[in-house]
């Protein structure tokens, strides 16, 4: 097993036409990384049509490359431009920016690249070796598991940071909902469809994803029409001294394990990694006021944390099925339409594709360290396109990509009514990622409570007797209720 | 009622819709279902759920009193103007004219003033995509006025 992975993994180097895909996905990830609104979760949702010509691994490849590197770019303009390019970037504006209108952009820069690298490559590491364990205690779970571990994954929709904990679950039993429409599974009882039969095997997660993250983050984009950014000026990108080691070192250890935890996380992403990553790295600190004036140990903590979320998320997303966060929902939906069915079976019987898939990662890691380095000011640039100009592009690229993905115009007609749908959600405080996540976790709910039902013969309270089943939904309860429990417990202690 | 309440109504209007519409649905003989559910069930308890959830919803809103949002720029407004302008030129004309159209008409709207950039983004986005999707990923595009004249 160790050998196969090895090789699998080492593969991805001698294959010219796989490591020239990974080059020009991580130029393209670090653009759309750099460009404001268009983060990892977009740029994926937009790629994934191109990719169904492609051979699984190599496809599944450029996605995770897109993670990879977009999660690292937000960071360019974070500290340039005081804009994150995107969400899991956020934190690392609160010193990024002041570090470089101190003159030191280029050494912010360096910190943000190497804490980024070594965070991405410590998860891949940590990817390659867990994923494998947890697949071999998937492997004992049944349908009541199942359903309990797609609660909790539900559950943990109401601790994602953008929108309120109920806003979050409204939106995801939204999700849920939709994935109901069209023919029941056992029975083949047609739902909502409303006399349509190019419904009748469901809405496809393509064009609505299109629509949830690319439509509706341009509508959202022209609310920025004619914004005036200010840019900070930049020699070139510097790598951080012995010094700034010894200062780093410690917090980027601490953020690796705190992104990787995070992102293991059901429903939880590389924004949550950063937040957390940039407040322990806070908490731990012996210089704490120096935080929000241009500390490095800030940009450390965040960088290193949201790019080890991204090889964290991917796994629940390869081993259980469910998605770590919005872009491997996307992820995961390309892992389906190339056949590769995410769970125990992936890793028994594609345990080189896997491996592959994951020696990619550990690869892009790679590249974008050096085209952060020598390219970051170059592609800085690139995030001042016009808005009037990239937006338009990309309504074109999102609904050619809905149709090409069935050939259906019904798709691009469901991708431009989601974009609104997520526009409005949005304009309301609602996240679109938990009405991603509840679309894909809806099927495996409702047939694993089904399935359930029928071992149990009906009894559903005998799924409460299933030791792991149990443990799931105690941590859904906690993950739901915990919060107000903790306060209430501290209220009444004051 | 205050407009902060109009997003719950509307959820509750839209959950109780789909709750009075699974109820119409077909059952299914019991020796199909057997102890497991109606199709009609777990839409319906979904609907329950999020019913719950909008209660605590409105009570949060009452307790807090959010801002009302402030109304979105024209360039919000006529971009879901341009989509549906977009559905009918591709209905009644052509996918490729609907694109060249929403792209040279929102780069306007959003602010370009070179007329010359805004048709050039029209036309070299939609050919680059065309030739990237029909040559490369082989996929063939709807019929209309252009794509019948290209494939005969």
């Amino acid at each position: 097993m160790f050998e196969q992975a090895i090789s699998a993994m080492a593969s991805v180097v001698v294959d010219p036409y796989l490591l020239g895909l990974i080059f020009a996905t991580t130029i393209l990830g670090v653009i759309i990384g750099v460009l404001p609104g268009l983060g990892a979760t977009t740029g994926a949702a937009l790629l994934l049509p191109f990719t169904l010509t492609m051979d699984p691994v190599h496809a599944i490849a450029v996605l995770a490359t897109i993670y990879v590197s977009a999660t690292f770019a937000g960071s360019i303009t974070a500290i340039l431009i005081n804009t994150p390019g995107t969400s899991a970037a956020a934190a690392t504006t609160f010193d990024g920016y002041p570090l470089a209108q101190k003159g030191e952009a280029g050494r912010a820069l360096g910190i943000a690249v190497i804490s980024s690298t070594v965070g991405g490559i410590f998860s891949v590491l940590i990817l390659c070796f867990a994923a494998p364990l947890l697949a071999r205690v998937a492997y004992e779970f049944r349908s009541p598991e199942y359903f309990a571990l797609t609660v909790f994954g539900l559950s943990m929709l109401a601790s994602i940071s953008a929108g309120g904990a109920v806003k979050n679950l409204i939106g995801g039993i939204f999700g849920v909902w939709l994935s109901t429409i069209g023919a029941e599974r056992v029975t083949g009882i047609e739902r909502f469809m409303f006399g349509n039969y190019e419904l009748y095997e469901g809405l496809h997660f393509v064009p609505i994803f299109i629509g949830l993250f690319a439509i509706s983050e341009l509508l959202v984009q022209s609310k920025t029409v004619n914004k005036i950014v200010n840019t900070v000026s930049m020699k070139a990108v510097k790598l951080p001294t012995l010094e700034d080691y010894k200062k780093i070192w410690k917090t980027i250890l601490r953020s690796c394990g705190i992104g990787t935890f995070i992102g293991v996380l059901p429903a939880e992403g590389a924004t949550v990694a950063s937040m957390i990553g940039y407040s322990e790295a806070r908490r731990w600190s012996k210089n704490k006021k120096e935080f929000g004036k241009g500390s490095i140990e800030g940009i450390a903590g965040a960088e290193a944390a949201n790019n080890a979320a991204t090889g964290g998320a991917m796994v629940p997303t390869m081993v259980l099925g469910i998605p770590g966060s919005g872009t491997t929902a996307i992820i995961l939906v390309g892992l389906m339409v190339h056949g590769l069915r995410p769970g125990v079976y992936l890793f028994t019987e594609q345990v080189e594709k896997v491996y592959q898939i994951f020696g990619s990662m550990f690869v892009a890691n790679v590249m974008f360290m050096l085209m952060g380095l020598y390219a970051a000011k170059l592609f800085a640039r690139v995030s001042l396109v016009p808005t009037q100009i990239l937006w338009p592009i990309v309504f074109a690229l999102s609904v050619i990509g809905a149709y090409a993905f069935q050939g259906q115009l019904l798709d691009v007609w469901l991708a431009l009514i989601f974009g609104v749908i997520g526009f409005f959600a949005r304009r309301h405080g609602f996240s679109v990622a938990p009405i991603a996540v509840g679309l894909i976790l809806g099927e495996m709910v409702e047939t694993n409570l089904q399935h359930s039902l029928k071992m149990f013969d009906g009894a559903w309270w005998m799924i409460l007797t299933q030791p792991l089943a149990l443990m799931f939904l105690v941590f859904a309860f906690l993950g739901l209720c915990g919060p107000m429990i903790f306060s209430w417990i501290t209220k009444q202690k004051d | 009622m205050k407009n902060i309440y109009l997003v719950p109504l509307i959820l509750t209007i839209f959950s109780l819709a789909v709750i009075a519409i699974a109820l119409q649905l077909d059952t299914s003989p019991e020796m199909i279902v057997g102890d497991s559910m109606q199709a009609r069930s777990f839409p319906i308890f979904l609907m329950i759920l999020k019913l719950i959830l909008i209660g605590i919803l409105s009570f949060q809103f009452y307790k807090n009193n959010p801002k009302p949002i402030a109304l979105e720029k024209y360039h919000t407004w006529g971009s879901m103007f341009l989509f549906l302008l977009f559905y009918l030129l591709t209905v009644y004309t052509d996918m490729f004219i609907g694109i060249f159209v929403v792209i040279f008409l929102m780069s306007i709207l959003w602010g370009e003033r070179r007329i010359w950039v805004a048709f050039l983004t029209a036309t070299i986005t939609p050919g680059l995509v065309f030739l990237l999707f029909d040559y490369v990923l082989k996929i063939r595009f709807p019929r209309g006025i252009l794509m019948n004249l290209y494939y005969g």
